[in-house]
C-alpha cells in the first residue's frame, strides 16, 4: 500500500503533515467552541417529540397494552407497540432478535414496550406513564448458572431451536493434554471479570425526517451508519435507496453506539406514521438500559509452562453473560479466546466459550471487546506461574514473545509487532526491576501486555465489496473535500483522513474538508468498531490521493515538461519544476488539463491466515501491541487502591498524530483504571440495574485518574497506511491486569474480580 | 435529557411574603438547587411550588456578632469555604464545604441547603419509572422499606457534609415564620426517620446558621467517599479534641440522624464510635466495610486534630 514510498520519505523530508507539520485537529476548534452540532442541537419545523414507557419486570408476557388514557391527553399524536413494526433485527445477521418495542414479552427490567410521540418531551413522557399494560411474569434467568440450567424458561422461545445459549464456540489447536504431561508446571485459576458499560457523554439520540417524495432522512448518533441503513430499510420495509442516514457530531460511543436502538426505529417509524420529523433523545437512565456494553465473564484457565518460563499450552473456558438480547455476543464468544494466545508462541490451545442470555439489559461491544476479560485472567495467570517458578514476569514475557510473520496456532497472520521494545521501554521509564518485590509494604508495581486488532477482515454480513471507500473533490479553490463513510466519534478519524490525503498532496489537514457518514453522499465505510478506520479508511484515502496526485502530477509534468517522477508535493505547493508551482496553480493547470477533478479510492482487506477455522471470527489484517506498568498504593487499613502511575508503551505502526495518539492510549488506560477500581453494572437479585446514574455508577474523576506515561513504539506494518495500527482499543488491554499484577506486589493476594473496591481489597487483606 | 414536571415558581422580596408562601401546602424553598432540582426530575415529588430565596439579599452573607459566625441560609457553600473569618476560627466548617460534590456545585449550592438536605438512599434517589420497578419504598410511592424490609421506618441516610462539624461547633439554626423567629439547636433537629428527619415545622424557613466561636481544643472534618469529588459520602466524620483530654464526634451518612459520641479519654473515642454506628443497605458500598470505616474515619480524623 506504500508505493512512491520515495515521494513520501522526500515529502516528511520537506516539512510534510508527518515530519510534524499540521497539527491542529480539523474539527477541534468547533468542539472546543461549541459549535459542534450534535442531535439534540437539530430543530426542524414541526418537529416532535419521541418517550418511551419501559418494562418493571424482568421476564414477562405481555398481556394487554391500553393506551386510550394517554392518546386522550392533549398534544399526544401517536402510540407506537411492538405490534407496529414486527420486524425482527440484530447486529449480526444470525442472531436478529431485537424489536424496537417488546413484542409479546419483556426481557428485562427497562426494555422499551410503548412509545408516544408528542408535541413536547414533558407530554411524551407522562403520556407514558398513562398506557396501561398489563403483565404476566415469567421465571427470570439471571446469572449465568440460570442461563446454562435446565429447569428454566427460554428467553427467546420463538426461535427455532430455542435455548438460553446464543453461541457456544470450541476450538482445539495441537495437543493440550501433552503439552501439559510435558509441563514443570501447570497452573489452574478462575476469574470473574464484572460487567461494565460505555457512559459516552452524549446519550443515543435520533432525529427522522420524512420527505414529500416518500424517502427518509435519519440523523443518529450512531457509530456504525451503514449497518444502520441497511437495518432501518429492512425493518421499515424501504428501498435502501430510500433511506439517508447521517451521523452528525457525536459525543462519543466506545462501541456502545454499534447497534441500532429503539431511538433510531421508532422515530423512523414515527416519522412516516405521523408524516413530520421526530426527534428521541434517551435520559440517561436508559442509557444503561440500552448498555450493549462488556459482558460479566466468568473464567477458568490452565496453563502449562516449562521450569525455564515457556509457555507450553493453554486451556480456556470463558462463561459470559450477555442479557436479554444477541447485539455482537456471537462476535464476543469468539473474540474472547481468538486473541488469547497473542503475543505469545503457544502451539497447543484448547478453548471454549459459552454467551447466554439473561434477563439482564443486553451487553455487547465495548472497547477492546471480549478480548479484556481473557486478558485480564492471562495476564495475572502468568504472573501467578512465574511467582510459583521463581521466574521473572518481564523475561518471560519476552522469551514466549511472537515475530514478525509469526502465524498464531488458531491462524492470526501477525505482520508487524514491536512488542519486545514496548515491554522495554515501560519496564525501564517505570524502574520495574528495581522496585518489584522491593517496594514497602502496601506498594505494588505490576506489568502486563496485550494485542488487538486493526480491523476485521470479515463485514458482519457476507460479501466482497470494499470494506471503506473514500471520494476525493478539488477544485480551483485549492479545497480538497474527502468524502467518507466512516464515523468519527471523536477519536479523531476524520483528522486522520486529512492527514493521509494532506500528507500526499503535501497540503495541510486544515486544507481538506471531511464529509463524512452520510448515506447519500459518502462511499461505503463499515464504521467504527473493531478499530478498524484508520487502518481501512486510511488506506481508501491514500489510494484516492495517490490518484489525485497523479491527475495533478501528469497535468504539471505535460506543462513543465518535467517527469512525473521529479515532482515533490509539500509544503503547500509542488517542487521538481523550473520553480515551485504553488498548490492553487497546481490545481488550477490540472483542472485545465484533465477537466473536473477527482478521484476514489477503496480498500478491502487481504485474505491471510491459513490455519484459520472457517467459522471462526478475529482476524485481522494487522495487531497492535501494548506493555504497561502500573505502581499502586494500598491503604492497608481501609483497603482503598490508589493507581499512582501508570506506563503505556503501544506499538501503533506508525505516529501519524502525537497528541491524537497519546490522547486515545491515555483514554484506554483512564477507561482501564475505571472498570479495575470503580465500575460495574450491578444487578439486584430481581434484575433491577443498582446504579444508572452517573452519580452512582462511579467513572473515575480526574482526581481518580493516575498520571500516564505513553511510550509510542512504531513497528510500520507492511499493510498499514504508511504503517500505521491502531491505538484506540487495544491499549485497554493491559490496564486492568497491570494493576491486579501491582496490587499482589502491594498485599501478597491474587485478586481476580475486579473491580478493585476497598470493600473487597480490605476483605482480601483481612482473610491474608 | 430528564424533563422537569410541572411546578410553580415564586421568588418572594421580602420575609413576610416568603413566610407567607412557605406557609402553602405543598410549597418547598429552593436556595441552590443543586439536590432539590435532580430530586424534582425524579418526580420524588409533585405539584410543587418552589419558592426561591435568590431576591432576599439578607439571606447572603457572613457576618460576625459578638463573636459567633452568622451565616445567611442562602450564603453559597464556596463563599463559606473562602470566608477568611470561617478558615480563621471554624476550619472544620470551610473543610467540609470544599469537600461537597464539585466546585461548580459548591458555587450553586448553599450551606442552608445542606443543613436542611434531603435523606438519602439508593432506593430512593432514583428516577420515577426504576422506582416503579421495585413498587417505590417507604419514602416514596411505595410501603416497603428495601434498605430493612422489617424496620420499623425509612432509614435513608442524612448525608449533608457540614453537620457533623457544625453539630461540634454547636451551631443554632434560626427559623422564621408567620409565627415569629425560633432558634434551634442543630443537634435537635434531626430525627430517626428518614421520612421525617427534619424537627422544624412545615412553614418554618431556616434563615441563618448561627456557628458560636468555637469551643477550646480543635475540631476536624472528614469525607469518606468512593471518588475525589462529585459523590455523597459514604460516610462523615468529624471530631472535637478538647483540652482536657475528652473528645466527641458526629459521624454519619449511616442512618436518618447524625449519630454523636463523647468519651472521657479521647483514646476511647474511635471504639465508642464504632460501637453505636450502625449502617444501613443505603449505599451500594457494604455495611460491613462501612462500619470498619467508622473506627478508622475517627481515628485518622483524631490523628489531624
Amino acid at each position: 500500500m506504500t508505493d512512491d514510498r520515495d515521494f513520501h520519505v522526500r515529502a516528511v523530508a520537506e516539512g510534510g503533515v508527518l515530519g510534524g507539520g499540521g497539527r491542529g485537529k480539523v474539527d477541534g476548534l468547533a468542539k472546543i467552541t461549541g459549535r459542534s452540532v450534535f442531535v439534540d442541537d437539530l430543530v426542524l419545523p414541526r418537529m416532535v417529540y419521541a418517550k418511551v414507557l419501559r418494562s418493571p419486570h424482568a421476564h414477562a408476557k405481555i398481556l394487554s397494552i391500553d393506551a386510550s388514557e394517554a392518546l386522550a391527553m392533549p398534544g399526544v399524536l401517536k402510540v407506537m407497540t411492538g405490534e407496529d413494526c414486527t420486524a425482527r433485527y440484530g447486529a449480526i445477521p444470525v442472531a436478529q432478535d431485537e424489536t424496537a418495542l417488546a413484542l409479546g414479552k419483556v426481557r428485562y427490567i427497562g426494555e422499551p414496550v410503548v412509545c408516544v410521540a408528542a408535541v413536547d418531551e414533558e407530554t411524551a413522557r407522562d403520556a407514558c406513564r398513562r398506557v396501561r399494560v398489563v403483565y404476566e411474569p415469567l421465571d427470570a434467568i439471571l446469572s449465568i448458572d440460570d442461563a446454562l440450567s435446565a429447569d428454566k424458561p427460554f428467553i427467546h422461545e420463538w426461535a427455532r431451536k430455542p435455548s438460553n445459549i446464543l453461541r457456544k464456540v470450541d476450538q482445539e489447536y495441537g495437543d493440550v493434554d501433552a503439552a501439559f504431561a510435558a509441563s514443570d508446571l501447570v497452573l489452574e485459576g478462575t476469574y470473574d471479570y464484572p460487567g461494565s458499560t460505555h457512559v459516552p457523554l452524549e446519550t443515543h439520540a435520533a432525529l427522522a425526517v420524512p420527505h414529500a417524495d416518500g424517502r427518509l432522512t435519519l440523523w443518529s448518533s450512531t457509530q456504525n451508519p451503514h449497518y444502520m441503513h441497511r437495518t432501518i430499510a429492512r425493518v421499515l420495509g424501504m428501498r435502501p435507496g430510500d433511506v439517508r442516514v447521517i451521523k452528525p457530531d457525536i459525543g462519543a460511543g466506545y462501541g456502545g453506539k454499534c447497534d441500532t436502538f429503539c431511538t433510531d426505529v421508532c422515530s423512523a417509524w414515527l416519522a412516516r406514521a405521523l408524516d413530520r420529523p421526530v426527534k428521541f433523545v434517551f435520559e440517561r437512565e436508559e442509557v444503561f438500559y440500552a448498555h450493549r456494553g462488556r459482558h460479566r465473564t466468568k473464567m477458568w484457565l490452565k496453563m502449562g509452562m516449562t521450569k525455564e518460563g515457556r509457555v507450553t499450552g493453554i486451556d480456556f473456558k470463558a462463561w459470559a453473560e450477555g442479557g436479554a438480547y444477541a447485539s455482537y455476543g456471537v462476535v464476543t464468544s469468539f473474540y474472547l479466546g481468538v486473541f488469547m494466545t497473542m503475543p505469545y508462541k503457544v502451539e497447543n490451545y484448547r478453548f471454549q466459550s459459552h454467551r447466554v442470555y439473561t434477563n439482564h439489559p443486553p451487553c455487547g461491544p465495548k472497547r477492546g471487546h471480549g478480548a479484556i476479560q481473557p486478558r485480564f485472567a492471562l495476564e495475572l495467570h502468568l504472573d501467578r506461574m512465574c511467582e510459583a517458578l521463581g521466574l521473572d514476569p518481564v523475561q518471560v514475557r519476552l522469551d514466549n514473545l511472537i515475530e514478525a510473520g509469526h502465524e498464531t496456532v488458531n491462524g492470526l497472520l501477525v505482520p508487524s509487532i514491536a512488542l519486545s521494545e514496548c515491554i522495554e521501554r515501560v519496564v525501564q521509564a517505570s524502574d520495574y526491576r528495581a522496585k518489584k518485590g522491593s517496594l514497602p509494604p502496601g506498594r505494588g508495581i505490576g506489568l502486563a501486555c496485550s494485542a488487538y486488532m486493526c480491523g476485521a477482515l470479515h463485514a458482519v454480513y457476507d460479501n466482497d465489496l470494499p470494506h471503506s471507500g473514500v471520494q476525493l473533490k478539488c477544485d480551483r479553490s485549492g479545497r480538497v473535500t474527502i468524502f467518507s463513510g466512516t464515523a468519527d466519534c471523536g477519536q479523531g478519524s476524520n483528522h486522520m483522513l486529512a492527514v493521509f490525503v494532506a500528507e500526499r498532496l503535501g497540503i495541510d489537514p486544515t486544507d481538506c474538508t471531511v464529509v463524512e457518514a452520510d448515506t447519500d453522499l459518502t462511499p461505503v465505510d463499515l464504521g467504527s468498531y473493531s478499530s478498524r478506520v484508520t487502518f481501512m479508511a486510511g488506506n481508501a484515502a491514500l489510494q484516492a490521493a495517490d490518484r489525485l496526485r497523479s491527475q495533478i502530477a501528469s497535468a504539471l509534468a505535460a506543462k513543465f515538461k518535467v517527469p512525473v517522477e521529479s515532482l515533490v508535493f509539500a509544503g503547500r505547493e509542488v517542487r521538481g519544476a523550473w520553480r515551485p508551482i504553488p498548490w492553487l496553480e497546481a490545481v488550477d493547470i490540472a483542472e485545465g488539463h484533465h477537466g473536473t477533478l477527482g478521484s476514489v479510492g477503496s480498500y478491502k482487506p487481504p485474505k491471510i491466515g491459513s490455519r484459520l477455522k472457517r467459522t471462526s471470527v478475529g482476524p485481522s489484517p494487522a495487531y497492535s501491541f501494548t506493555a504497561q506498568v502500573a505502581e499502586v498504593t494500598v491503604d492497608q487499613v481501609s483497603g482503598v487502591v490508589t493507581v499512582d502511575k501508570m506506563w503505556a508503551a503501544h506499538d501503533l505502526g506508525r505516529v501519524l498524530h502525537r497528541e491524537i495518539a497519546e490522547g486515545q492510549i491515555e483514554g484506554c488506560v483512564y477507561m482501564g483504571v475505571g472498570e479495575a477500581l470503580l465500575e460495574e453494572q450491578a444487578y439486584r437479585k430481581d434484575g433491577v440495574h443498582m446504579t444508572p446514574s452517573i452519580l452512582e455508577y462511579r467513572i473515575p474523576t480526574v482526581y481518580d485518574t493516575p498520571e500516564i506515561q505513553v511510550l509510542l513504539v512504531e513497528s510500520h506494518d507492511p499493510g498499514g497506511p504508511f504503517g500505521a495500527k491502531e491505538a484506540g482499543e487495544g491499549p485497554q488491554l493491559s490496564t486492568v491486569p497491570a494493576i491486579g499484577n501491582a496490587l499482589h506486589d502491594a498485599i501478597g493476594r491474587w485478586l481476580t474480580n475486579p473491580p478493585y473496591t476497598p470493600e473487597k481489597v480490605w476483605k482480601a487483606i483481612k482473610g491474608r | 435529557m430528564l424533563p422537569f414536571p410541572k411546578f410553580s415558581y415564586e421568588a418572594p422580596g421580602t420575609l413576610d411574603e416568603l413566610f407567607t408562601l412557605a406557609s402553602v401546602s405543598g410549597s418547598r424553598i429552593v436556595a441552590g438547587g443543586t439536590d432539590l432540582l435532580p430530586s424534582l426530575k425524579h418526580r420524588l415529588f409533585q405539584d410543587t411550588l418552589l419558592i426561591s430565596l435568590r431576591r432576599l439579599r439578607e439571606l447572603r452573607g457572613v457576618t460576625i456578632e459578638g463573636g459567633a459566625l452568622v451565616i445567611g441560609a442562602n450564603t453559597t457553600l464556596r463563599d463559606v469555604a473562602r470566608d477568611d473569618r470561617v478558615a480563621a476560627g471554624w476550619p472544620a466548617l470551610r473543610d467540609a464545604c470544599r469537600t461537597i460534590a464539585t466546585s461548580t456545585i459548591q458555587a450553586m449550592g448553599t450551606l442552608g441547603g445542606n443543613v436542611m438536605l434531603d435523606t438519602r438512599c439508593l432506593y430512593y434517589n432514583q428516577p420515577d419509572g426504576w422506582r416503579a420497578s421495585i413498587g417505590g419504598c417507604l419514602k416514596a410511592d411505595g410501603s416497603v422499606c428495601h434498605v430493612a424490609p422489617n424496620g420499623a421506618g425509612c432509614y435513608a441516610a442524612h448525608s449533608a457534609d457540614t453537620v457533623p462539624a457544625l453539630w461540634l461547633y454547636g451551631a443554632i439554626l434560626r427559623f422564621g415564620s408567620e409565627r415569629g423567629i425560633r432558634e434551634v439547636a442543630l443537634a435537635d433537629l434531626y430525627g430517626t426517620d428518614g421520612r421525617t428527619w427534619l424537627g422544624n415545622a412545615r412553614d418554618e424557613v431556616l434563615l441563618a446558621i448561627v456557628v458560636p466561636k468555637a469551643p477550646a481544643g480543635s475540631v476536624v472534618h472528614r469525607k469518606l467517599r468512593a471518588r475525589g469529588a462529585i459523590d455523597y459520602g459514604m460516610l462523615l466524620t468529624a471530631v472535637h479534641r478538647r483540652p482536657d483530654g475528652s473528645g466527641a464526634a458526629v459521624v454519619s451518612a449511616l442512618g436518618p440522624r447524625p449519630v454523636f459520641v463523647e468519651a472521657e479519654r479521647v483514646e476511647d473515642l474511635a471504639a465508642a464510635a464504632h460501637k453505636a454506628a450502625t449502617p444501613m443497605r443505603t449505599h451500594a458500598y457494604g455495611v460491613g466495610w462501612r462500619k470498619h470505616m467508622v473506627r478508622v474515619e475517627v481515628e485518622r480524623a483524631l490523628a489531624g486534630s
